[in-house]
């Protein structure tokens, strides 16, 4: 604070506002100024910027430590490790990611045994790489519009509109999860979350039917669709 | 009272009310009117910005198409790629738009050969220059 007074008394910042603002920008609760980049974990991106010269520019740059879970390990995947923090509980991510694998393999059993029992023919129609599954199921749940509400004159009308690729990335992962969560009680989140992302997968279950759902109000709403504005 | 005496008292009256009236009344302008200043005759050294705000409105048409697509094919979007991926790269269009300009906006900096500009980098411009 001390400081803060000292610079403004002494007119520093008017005179050099970007580096000085940037310097004593508030950066949420980060203990890392917002100058600091991220860490580029994954040895393919790596590879890239090494192909396309780039690689020099980051060269003396402070980068952030990498976080728990960005490992440059092959089997790491950044949307799955996306996945396992939106079931995660309470901080709990050992049960999550032990429940997301747990998952996968279920599924990996289900396509093998599909696999085994199927024709020599229709064979290689079957996949049996959860991974792959997993996002197949992802990009079929993907909404392509949302209904906001929008008030005008008095009446609050569900307008349709476009949904950005986070959004309807978050969508649809939290779809998947809410559809495995609906289930009886003897029945394990894993095995639901299992099936569930076999059917989204095939275009089928209640996921990709939640997002028919919304697709058919948005068709109902239509008429609303120049009501948007932000 | 007599009907005429009762006539000519309400005349006498009526005019006296005119004279009156015509006495108190504001003068009638004179060719020619002197000029009035009244708001200082110059430009003020700002704008206003509320004719940059756009309505967000986009992708209507886009989105109709799509509608009637997905509305033939029972909600099956295999069959409608190519409706869906125009409105959605129109929307990325439009966004991607809408971004740079606020970040130019934002800037509010004028780079030489420009001819559209915002009303914060007229504001700065006329800051810098004012109105005399």
């Amino acid at each position: 604070m001390a400081l803060r007074s000292l610079i403004f008394n002494q007119q520093i910042l008017n005179n050099s506002v970007p580096i000085l603002s940037q310097f004593l920008q508030q950066n949420g609760m980060s203990q890392f100024p917002s100058y600091y980049i991220k860490p580029i974990y994954q040895k393919e991106a790596q590879y890239d910027l090494i192909k396309n010269n780039e690689a020099q520019n980051y060269a003396h740059l402070p980068v952030r430590p990498a976080l728990v879970d960005q490992t440059c390990s092959l089997s790491h995947d950044p949307k799955i490790s996306l996945f396992i923090n939106y079931v995660m509980r309470g901080g709990n991510k050992a049960l999550a990611r032990l429940l997301v694998e747990k998952a996968f393999e279920t599924v990996k059993r289900k396509q093998l045994e599909k696999y085994h029992k199927a024709k020599e023919e229709d064979k290689h129609k079957i996949d049996i790489d959860p991974k792959e599954i997993f996002h197949k199921a992802i990009g079929n749940v993907r909404p392509i519009l949302q209904l906001t509400p929008i008030k005008r004159g008095g009446v609050r009308y569900q307008v349709p509109v476009p949904i950005t690729e986070k959004r309807a990335q978050y969508l649809s992962m939290r779809w998947i999860i809410d559809a495995a969560k609906e289930k009886e009680r003897t029945l394990h989140f894993p095995e639901t979350l299992a099936n569930e992302l076999v059917a989204a997968a095939s275009n089928g279950g209640k996921a990709v039917k939640k997002k028919q759902d919304l697709h058919r109000q948005c068709e109902a709403n239509r008429a609303y669709a120049h009501y948007r504005w932000s | 009272m007599p009907i005429d005496g009762c006539i000519e008292k309400l005349l006498r009256k009526n005019i006296i009310m005119k004279i009156l009236a015509a006495l108190l009344s504001r003068k009638m302008p004179t060719e020619p009117v002197p000029f009035q200043e009244i708001l200082p005759l110059r430009l003020k050294s700002r704008v206003s910005g509320k004719g940059d705000n756009q309505s967000d409105v986009c992708c209507i048409y886009e989105m109709s198409v799509m509608f009637a697509c997905l509305k033939e094919h029972e909600f099956n979007q295999s069959l409608c790629g190519k409706e869906i991926e125009k409105f959605q790269k129109c929307y990325l269009e439009y966004s991607t738009k809408r971004r740079t300009r606020k970040e130019k906006e934002a800037k509010g900096s004028i780079i030489m050969g420009e001819r559209d500009f915002s009303h914060k980098q007229l504001n700065r411009m006329l800051k810098n220059f004012p109105q005399k």
